[in-house]
């Protein structure tokens, strides 16, 4: 066709005054097209410049600063330091300040790493002196794969010869050009208006469950520290309304002390307060758990196990801010094809006319000797037979849209099309090339599209040569596509292949009866099936269906609808050829994932657009459906035996009944004697439930189903539309419990279910990179979920949930005898602690062990983790933020705080504590407070760690050894720069003073002990999982010890069978349509790529 | 945030023990069999010396007398009513008389202790200026704002030393007299009032400006001394080596105390024949009394008292350690009752399993 002249740079396109328009036209070379056929617009569209990087480099100060500011955390520091700054406060603005710098200025330094890339689109400095054209198309939106536009091109006087231009039209911003010089093509879409840049924009922040149960806890120590300076404030003023306390002899105030307005005081007071105690809302938190996350994730990629040899892909991280939520799963919903399955298709078997054919066994049309297998099942078909046999083989061999290509350096499912050529078979589809290349083996050979002829290599040796008329491609709704081509010999044939349920009710001839039932036996074996039919065409027939397509095509407005409408009509009265099917291999440990993802207390959902047998036949292989799984089907079938309300309603009575009388956990995994369920739904189904009811009682039947889901230990959604998927996680993840879901797949039809759930993975596959680059993270195989959530997600899990934690502890210990404090120095806002300390604290004192744990802890070794799935239950529903639990270190840390406070307290009262009788003062006191807080925090951590490397050595020991050194260093020295010098010897002196080194000691221990005790007493009566096999591990038995315990009875087979009538397959049979499911996932190859054969990859970004 | 883990493309990660995580690692558990011992053994070594503590606390004597004033407490409330609306120090003595039936042994330590005084109130412990008692001349004449309202006085002159603690030095004055013979003349019983300040801070951080043709009251010129000062700040002692910012008093004063009630070292009692003690007999505290502390409601106390290697006397420290000994031991057997109950119990589930 001639629009393939025009290949169009998609970009996407600039609001302003056009966005009211439905289409935009360009003009192509800026030429005007001849008078009368259209106004010319002058043409103002924007400069081809993306940015697609959030920064440049004048404006990245300014506005990552803003950036930061408004994350509500660091505003809230922003107002402290400010308030340092205006009124008097009692710390100096340093010790807020210098944090605050250090979290944006590592925030900052975080964000350059993705900020410095400014792209630029290419100019075309070409010229198209040969056309005279204009190209009318839709105004910019972001769908990759939908593009609706015309070309009008204007001949010499003549009206303009009008084409269609769609998405196969197009190149993204980014597409790199192969198998040809140049091309010659149109802007269309410039800047920011391409549809690359748009969808750079729409990915939505999620959000961790730890995260937000951290601002939850935030929040309450908001209202702590409000109400501890509204305490302190309302006291101070109590306690001075006597005027010998407020303003005694020796402590007089300015005259413009005593002239300031009583309320103004109050409030200066209570900011004052606010101040004072502001730490306990610790600033570096926020720096320590980006700074963990940031350096954590590069545990996944650097995983050695999640390494694929093969491809040579390693895991990515898109977005380091979900670690921990890979330890939260609940639900896992998981795409079938290409990620349960390698999506690396094999052609198994064609059946012509009820004869089956096995490609394997058959060579150029000669039984080869010595080969396994059946070459043909029944014997020779007689002569018409044979003819249509041959029409089935031209029929595969013409209705696809694959490339041949020479160069072997191609993306893409690829194979040998010919041992003896070097060229390779390129599709979007793998099934497309399985059909091809099984058709090749059974004696006919593609070979390639040249000049609109498609040739095609006969049994015989003979090049046969077929124009290609028009291709009615692939879309989902359909689930068939078409081409029409012209033989040799004049003949008009329409050729069609597609799914069974599309392809049956249009065929008005052939051995539908026979051919149906070996559909099904394959679809049952889990082969993926296809059904040909074609027909012929006279001449007249054919300008009929050409002038319809025609029109359709070019249409501006509902091309889509008129398209399928035409189709509709073109695509009927089929002839009945065969089916064919497709095996697809389940991926190398699949089942052995699945079973350990299930036993760590995940349920797992399949959702695919299969046909549900083939879909339960690969569940049954991934024993996702074990044996003893009672399956349950709630179909379009059984809907229309009864209504739904009733089928709904005698399965939640079926899963009820069972759960009701079971004390165990539903699918606790550990005895096989209990009864688990498998759920079978399908698409329309499902959104029969999802529809409101016209009564309004709406959400009945999303609870009843929801309840059914919630007690089947696995669930299988088939025919599923790609928005269905997205959907289905919806409605878990609102459903009342909130669970986490986690969606994976591979391919672009999976993209809005990865968007959807809380977690979405991209398993890098053979259909390119549309959902590893839309996921969080992306694994190269299914098989690395399993280390992925078990392993890393339960180690980041608690290593962050330790850290939320601990940050608060430890600042509770900091500030709460500074509020206790204020109750013997006259609520004066007496700092206790030196501004050092102050500042230094959480930066540097207390950091680096708790970053370092949060990187390193591994409190179960990672091969106990992964041996033993169960141990991820002992996390689950964010078990270690709990209010429990929080309140547990809120109350420790203010036990630990009492205790500093009030050791130190009795310690000073009335008594000096050194040999000499000289007298301590209130920075003696402070400092040892502090030492002893340093020491506890610290020792705290060293009580939680369990996983002791030299790097945790260094930090626990070295951070303790450098408070020491700093304190002496700091004290030790008249510092010339301050203008006071109150800690000078401070530390030294109460060093030299024994009871001091006792005092430490004892309330260290004593701040200690309860948390030792719990420890303890917890281990022993009521140890979780995890305990337990610690203990085991340290008893010295073997870490492994459930490993046989867990494991289910063995199916003898390698691979579980679906236990229908026909199951004796000893291998792994993959599923039906597949390929034409995908067919319409890829931006890529354009299905007939013109004369020169130019193609385009997808874009990478 | 996102951002891309750095694509290695085609590249093998790199297989060292930390990128896989496996570093060699101590993996220490808490369990009751190690927990066990540690409580034992931790709370007998508690005990132990929580009984030390006691008894050598116990050890220590202390004699402690309030000399406030308060009306009918001796015959210090002939000054204490004229202080109540703090009238300007008017010299009043007093004096107290007790007797030691034995040997008080030595060193002697004389504190005074004051309650009720807020010297860790932040308003006032910022009132001084660490540079102008560094010594430094240019501060000497321009006190940091914190000192006001004791900066300056009124007539302009830049106070010296500024600031409210300065300005509230404990100015009341002891001597202690001992009566050797029943009925015999009192002697006065030699206080050293050197000794009493941390040594770095008379040494280091307290410096007398540059003496001005050598002398101290030269450097002096040009300021006021506090206004609540009879005298000025050179001339707090005759001893050279003891007055000015210097002057050990004034440092011990300046150091602020942590808590409303303190002391602080006034004198050290431990030349001539008291230098093993306070030999029995009676004896006599002659007070100065000028400082008023009835307006804020705060007590006066004179307290003698001897010191051992862990200070003076306070029984806390000896109390806790016996209490957190015997708990540890407490929640051992605790622990020890549920160890073994529960042992056997989880080895039965292990068993099961």
């Amino acid at each position: 066709m001639d629009c393939s002249l025009v290949r169009t740079l998609v970009h996407r396109y600039c609001a302003g005054e056009e966005n009211w328009v439905d289409s935009r036209t360009i003009y192509v070379g800026h030429r005007e097209p001849p008078p009368g056929a259209e106004a010319y617009i002058p043409q103002r569209h924007p400069d081809n410049r993306i940015v697609s990087s959030k920064y440049t480099f004048w404006n990245f100060i300014p506005k990552n600063l803003f950036e930061q500011f408004r994350r509500i955390a660091n505003f809230y520091f922003l107002i402290i330091f400010l308030v340092q700054l205006i009124i008097d406060t009692p710390t100096s603005p340093v010790t807020s300040g210098l944090p605050l710098f250090f979290v944006i200025t590592v925030t900052a330094i975080k964000q350059t790493h993705y900020a410095v890339q400014d792209t630029k689109g290419f100019h075309t400095a070409e010229d198209i002196d040969g056309l005279h054209a204009t190209i009318e198309c839709e105004q910019p939106q972001p769908d990759l794969y939908k593009f609706v536009g015309r070309i009008n091109v204007y001949n010499d006087r003549n009206d303009p010869v009008v084409r269609p231009l769609g998405s196969e039209n197009l190149l993204l911003r980014g597409a790199t050009l192969k198998n040809t010089e140049k091309i010659f093509g149109v802007a269309i879409y410039t800047g920011m208006e391409t549809k690359m840049a748009l969808n750079y924009q729409s990915k939505s922040q999620k959000r961790s469950a730890v995260e937000k149960s951290m601002n939850v806890f935030l929040i309450v120590y908001l209202c702590i520290l409000i109400s501890k300076a509204l305490i302190n404030t309302i006291l101070k003023y109590v306690w001075q309304s006597e005027p010998f306390r407020d303003e005694p002899w020796y402590n007089q105030k300015t005259e413009s002390e005593r002239q300031r307005n009583l309320f103004l005081r109050a409030f200066t007071d209570f900011l004052a307060f606010m101040v004072l105690f502001n730490y306990i809302i610790p600033v570096s938190m926020y720096v320590t758990v980006e700074m963990q996350k940031f350096l954590g994730s590069y545990f996944i990629t650097w995983d050695e196990e999640m390494f694929d040899e093969d491809t040579g892909e390693g895991p990515l991280v898109n977005t380091s801010d979900l670690n921990e939520e890979l330890g939260q799963v609940e639900y896992i919903f998981t795409d079938k094809t290409g990620t349960l399955t390698e999506n690396n298709m094999e052609f198994k078997e064609c059946c012509i006319e009820g004869h089956v054919y096995v490609p394997h066994a058959v060579c150029n049309g000669q039984v080869l000797p010595g080969t396994s297998g059946i070459d043909m099942i029944d014997s020779s078909p007689g002569a018409g037979a044979r003819e249509r046999e041959e029409l089935f083989f031209r029929a595969l061999c013409l209705c696809h849209t694959i490339q041949v290509k020479d160069d072997d350096d191609v993306d893409g499912p690829r194979k040998s099309p010919d041992s003896g050529k070097s060229c390779v078979y390129i599709s979007s589809s793998p099934d497309e090339v399985a059909l091809v290349e099984g058709v090749q083996r059974l004696g006919f050979t593609y070979l390639r599209l040249k000049d609109n002829y498609m040739e095609i290599l006969n049994r015989e040796n003979d090049v046969e040569r077929f124009e290609l008329l028009e291709i009615l491609s692939f879309d989902s709704v359909r689930r068939r596509m078409s081409v029409i081509v012209k033989s040799a010999t004049g003949e008009i044939y329409l050729f069609c292949k597609g799914a069974d349920s599309s392809i049956f009710p249009r065929v008005i001839e052939g051995k539908v009866d026979q051919i149906r039932a070996r559909v099904e036996r394959n679809a049952v074996e889990g082969l993926r099936t296809l059904c040909v039919a074609y027909k012929r065409l006279i001449p007249e027939e054919y300008e009929g269906v050409c002038a319809l397509l025609q029109a359709a095509k070019v249409a501006l407005q509902d091309r889509e609808r008129k398209l399928a409408e035409a189709y509709e009509q073109v695509e009927k009265d089929l002839i009945l050829l065969g089916a064919t099917a497709v095996e697809d291999r389940l991926q190398e440990k699949a089942a052995d994932t699945i079973e350990a993802l299930q036993k760590a207390g995940i349920k797992v959902w399949v959702l695919t657009g299969d046909k549900m047998e083939t879909a339960a036949a690969t569940c049954y292989a991934c024993k996702l459906f074990r044996r003893n799984t009672q399956l349950l089907e709630l179909t379009t079938k059984k809907i229309e035996e009864q209504s739904l309300h009733d089928v709904l309603f005698e399965l939640s009575k079926t899963v009820l009944r069972h759960s009701g009388s079971l004390t165990r956990d539903n699918f606790s995994g550990l005895s096989a004697d209990m009864q688990d369920y498998g759920l079978i739904i399908d698409g329309a189904a499902l959104s029969l439930i999802m529809k409101p009811r016209e009564d309004g009682s709406c959400g009945n039947y999303r609870e009843l189903f929801l309840e059914i889901c919630r007690n089947c230990s696995a669930v299988l959604c088939c025919r599923m539309a790609p928005l269905q998927k997205a959907q289905i996680v919806k409605l878990i993840k609102l459903s009342k419990e909130h669970p986490i879901t986690l969606a994976v797949g591979d391919g672009a039809n999976d993209v809005s279910m990865i968007l959807e759930a809380h977690v979405g993975i991209g398993v890098i596959g053979k259909e390119g990179r549309q959902a590893a680059r839309n996921s969080d993270y992306a694994v190269p195989k299914f098989k690395h979920l399993k280390k992925m959530l078990l392993v890393h997600g339960h180690f980041y899990y608690i290593r962050i949930s330790e850290l939320v934690q601990y940050f608060f502890y430890k600042n509770v210990c900091f500030i709460f005898p500074q509020f206790l404090y204020q109750f013997f120095c006259g609520f004066s806002q007496q700092t206790l602690y030196d501004t050092a300390y102050l500042t230094l604290y959480n930066i540097s004192f207390t950091s680096l062990p708790i970053l370092l744990y949060s990187l390193m802890e591994q409190h179960v070794s990672i091969d106990t983790l992964r041996r033993d799935p169960s141990l991820y239950r002992d996390i689950a529903k964010n078990a270690l933020l709990r209010w429990r639990v929080f309140i547990y270190w809120t109350f420790l840390g203010v036990f630990d705080a009492l205790v500093f406070f009030f050791g130190a307290y009795f310690m000073f009262e009335n008594t000096t504590v050194t040999s000499n009788g000289q007298i301590f003062g209130n920075w003696t006191f402070g400092t040892l407070v502090f030492t002893v807080m340093v020491f506890t925090v610290t020792l705290k951590l060293a009580l939680d760690t369990h996983y002791w490397t030299w790097i945790n050595h260094f930090v626990i020991w070295g951070s303790l050894l450098f408070y020491v050194v700093f304190s002496l260093l700091w004290g030790g020295i008249i510092w010339p720069f301050l203008n006071y010098q109150r800690m000078y010897y401070v530390f030294i002196q109460m060093l030299s003073s024994g009871p001091a080194w006792l005092l430490i000691i004892l309330l260290i221990t004593v701040s200690l002990l309860p948390d030792v005790l719990k420890k303890v007493l917890s281990r022993q009566l009521w140890p979780s999982a995890t305990e337990r096999v610690q203990s085991t591990c340290v008893r010295g038995q073997d870490c492994l010890p459930e490993l046989t315990l867990l494991a289910y009875p063995q199916s003898p087979s390698p691979w579980a069978v679906w236990p229908g009538p026909h199951t004796k397959q000893g291998t792994l049979m993959w599923s039906p349509l597949a390929g034409l499911l995908h067919s319409h996932r890829h931006p890529g190859p354009a299905p007939h790529g013109g004369p020169t054969g130019g193609q385009a990859t997808s874009p990478s970004l | 945030m996102t951002w891309s883990a750095t694509a290695r493309g085609a590249h093998q990660p790199d297989n060292t023990a930390f990128t896989q995580q496996r570093l060699p690692a101590w993996q220490p558990l808490l369990s009751a069999s190690i927990a066990l011992p540690l409580f034992f053994c931790a709370g007998l070594a508690f005990i132990g010396l929580g009984l030390g503590l006691f008894y050598s606390s116990n050890g220590i004597k202390e004699l402690e007398y309030d000399y406030t004033g308060n009306p009918g407490t001796g015959n210090c409330s002939a000054c204490a009513l004229a202080d109540r609306d703090r009238a300007p120090p008017l010299r009043c003595s007093c004096s107290w008389y007790f007797s030691l039936p034995e040997l008080f042994p030595g060193p002697v330590y004389l504190y005074y202790e004051l309650t009720n005084f807020y010297q860790n109130n932040r308003r006032y412990s910022v009132s001084r200026d660490d540079t102008q008692l560094s010594g430094l001349p240019s501060a000497l004449r321009h006190p940091a704002n914190e000192c006001a309202p004791y900066q300056r006085r009124a007539s302009g002159l830049p106070i010296a030393p500024c600031g409210a603690i300065a300005n509230s030095l404990f100015n009341d004055s002891f001597s202690l007299w001992h009566q050797r013979q029943p009925g015999g003349p009192y002697v006065e019983v030699p206080l050293d009032r050197t000794g009493i300040a941390w040594w770095t801070d008379c040494h280091v951080k307290f410096r007398n400006p540059p003496l001005v043709n050598g002398s101290l009251a030269l450097a002096f010129r040009g300021t006021a001394p506090p206004p609540n000062w009879p005298r000025p700040v050179y001339e707090l002692s005759p001893d050279p080596n003891n007055t000015g910012f210097i002057n050990q008093d004034f440092v011990v004063w300046m150091r602020t105390a942590a808590l409303p009630t303190f002391r602080k070292l006034y004198a050290r009692i431990r030349q001539g024949n008291y230098s093993t003690g306070l030999p029995r007999g009676a004896y006599l505290v002659n007070i100065t009394y000028n400082y008023p502390v009835r307006a804020f409601g705060g007590h006066k106390l004179i307290v003698f008292s001897n010191i051992s290697w862990m200070g003076g006397k306070n029984p806390f420290l000896g109390i806790a350690y016996l209490v957190v000994g015997s708990l540890c031991i407490l929640m051992g057997f605790v622990m020890l009752v549920v160890y073994i109950r529960y042992q056997d119990q989880n080895d039965e589930d292990e068993d099961e399993e």
